[in-house]
């Protein structure tokens, strides 16, 4: 181990540059949606605000339903993750504990879809929501992305750790498979399934091509499609209001990801993705 | 497998039969009705002329691909995708594979940190980063551009610019994508036996020798995973940035075939030459599965797991 001490320091220092740039715009985007445009435009480097102001805020508050729109966002994020993590639960449940006919070729397609460009499907997609009259609707959003192959995968990783002992004492027991599911199964598998229902959350909180096909009018909108509206007026006078924005969206899914950081950081790590 | 017990033991063996498709049915409906349907009637759009509103669909066999293949943009689109690919994956291979092998075997402290600060960017929306980079690298207002402007370094106007466009886009996406990476090859890395290693050091191997012939072999599974997965969503990703940005603009000098599916579909109402570009694209991603595969089966035999 000692040999290789001379190295240490090196790389510890390219890491703490790589770290410095990767974190910058969220510094960046946490100072300026604090500062006044003024100060924005005569110190441009400086994060800190002179004077901290919640203008920006309030002025978001005022030219968008800015509420309403973070309203659609919870929805669209809590509604898809509850279904998910319950699709995914269930078919990994089948996949891990049951033998059956075909399950190679429907675990194989299942997990191929994480392989398909999103551009196959958009088209099709857009037309079945369009005639369900879903069009530019929360609803619209949410109805494709009820099932996901990647929770299945980290469901089915998680759930072969458990040992089959258990599982099979239970049923010569004759425990019901939802009992097994709900007091062995669930408790067992708890932080994989905290961290995956996390993990969904932030996603379908970030999600921007599907919405961006679906959503029209701005009451419907959720956050990053609000952002994106102030890309337009780069460097104009809604600089301060977008960094305000900026930090709307992604204030949840930072604060979910540094509580969570242990559980989530573990589920990716032991799933061991081949 | 262990699990035969369940249905053989079991009395009510009918519906140890069903239960397995119930279980599944919830997922099957979603990715049938969302995925594995639109994803044939894609293909089925790939023959036809048609503009998303109009009530008749004109059949015209392959035309919509000799289209596609004879537009010169296309090819322009294709060049820019290869630019693309071979930048993510310098930035989301080959780089995450570096870091993550020094983290666990040449570092001894501050392990956890690394690997919390570096995954972090994946959970910010990628439209907030494309936002923030616009302003951060703004080539005449932006911090970057002001602390260039000291050192007399004026920063390119990298939107306007063919190829600066790519390059900057892909930073933009590689920012969001590149922790993902990295827990995943940490994940399988960590994995690697720490005698072997230890051995290696002991006989004074220089660490980029054990890389090379200890921790990328051992490791190779999720190496080719990781690979895939960096073109396959990579280019994917890489639609935020454009569409938020550039529009795949100027004169599609950003624009991937990702990007270009979109535009041709509900931009420009072609709706067979959208889905013919993104079949083309498909079976260039399904082609490259099958190659990895075959690769893994063959050449890749020594990971423990």
């Amino acid at each position: 181990m000692k040999i290789n001490k001379r190295w240490e320091i090196p790389w510890h220092i390219i890491f703490f540059i790589f770290i410095l740039v990767l974190l910058y715009p969220i510094f960046y985007a946490l100072g300026f949606s604090l500062k006044s445009l003024q100060d924005a435009y005569n110190s441009p480097l400086s994060i800190i605000p002179k004077n901290i102001t919640f203008e920006n805020f309030n002025q978001l508050f005022t030219s968008l339903p800015a509420l309403k729109i973070t309203w659609n966002t919870f929805v669209i994020a809590s509604v898809v993750t509850i279904f998910k993590i319950i699709t995914s639960f269930l078919a990994a449940y089948a996949f891990v504990y049951f033998i059956f006919k075909g399950k190679n070729v429907i675990y194989f397609f299942l997990i191929s879809t994480i392989f398909l460009p999103f551009t196959i499907t958009m088209i099709p997609n857009y037309l079945i929501i369009s005639s369900l009259g879903l069009a530019d609707s929360v609803w619209g959003v949410i109805l494709p992305q009820l099932a996901d192959a990647m929770g299945i995968f980290l469901l089915t990783q998680a759930m072969r750790s458990i040992p089959v002992s258990l599982i099979e004492v239970a049923r010569l027991d004759n425990m019901e498979h939802w009992r097994i599911m709900k007091d062995i199964v669930l408790p067992l598998v708890r932080p994989a399934v905290t961290s995956t229902s996390i993990w969904f959350f932030i996603m379908a909180w970030n999600e921007y091509v599907w919405p961006v096909l679906i959503l029209k009018t701005v009451d419907n909108y959720t956050l990053p499609l609000a952002l994106q509206m102030y890309i337009s007026s780069e460097g104009g006078t809604n600089f301060t209001v977008a960094m305000a924005v900026s930090v709307i969206t992604m204030i949840i899914p930072l604060t979910l990801y540094l509580t969570f950081q242990k559980y989530i950081i573990g589920t990716f790590v032991s799933s061991g993705i081949k | 497998m262990t699990t035969t017990i369940l249905s053989i033991k079991n009395k009510e063996g009918r519906i140890q039969k069903i239960a397995p498709y119930a279980l599944l049915l919830p997922s099957l409906i979603v990715l049938g009705f969302f995925m594995f349907w639109p994803f044939l009637y894609t293909i089925y759009l790939s023959f036809f002329d048609w503009n998303m509103v109009s009530t008749t669909k004109e059949f015209v066999g392959f035309e919509n691909y000799i289209d596609v293949l004879k537009d010169p943009v296309t090819w322009k689109v294709m060049g820019n995708t290869m630019l693309y690919i071979v930048l993510l994956l310098a930035v989301n291979f080959v780089v995450p594979y570096i870091f993550a092998y020094v983290v666990e075997f040449v570092l001894q402290r501050m392990k956890g940190f690394y690997k919390s600060a570096f995954f972090l960017p994946a959970f910010i929306s990628l439209v907030v980063g494309s936002i923030l980079f616009t302003w951060i690298l703004n080539p005449v207002s932006g911090p970057v551009a002001i602390i260039a402007g000291w050192f007399n370094i004026t920063i390119p106007i990298w939107s306007k610019l063919d190829g600066w466009v790519i390059v900057v886009i892909t930073l933009i996406t590689s920012w969001k994508i590149w922790g993902y990476h990295f827990i995943l090859l940490f994940a399988s890395i960590s994995g690697i036996s720490k005698e072997v290693i230890e051995a290696a050091r002991l006989d004074n191997i220089p660490l980029w020798r054990i890389f090379f012939r200890i921790v990328v072999p051992m490791s190779s599974s999720t190496g080719i995973y990781v690979f895939i997965i960096t073109i396959v969503q990579g280019l994917q990703f890489a639609f935020t940035p454009i569409k938020v940005i550039t529009q795949g603009g100027p004169n599609y000098a950003s624009s991937n075939v990702i990007y270009q599916a979109f535009h041709e579909a509900f931009v420009l109402y072609r709706t067979g030459h959208s889905a013919a570009l993104s079949t083309i694209t498909m079976i260039i991603f399904i082609f490259l599965l099958i190659v990895e595969f075959k690769f893994v089966e063959r050449r890749i035999y020594y990971e423990n797991k």
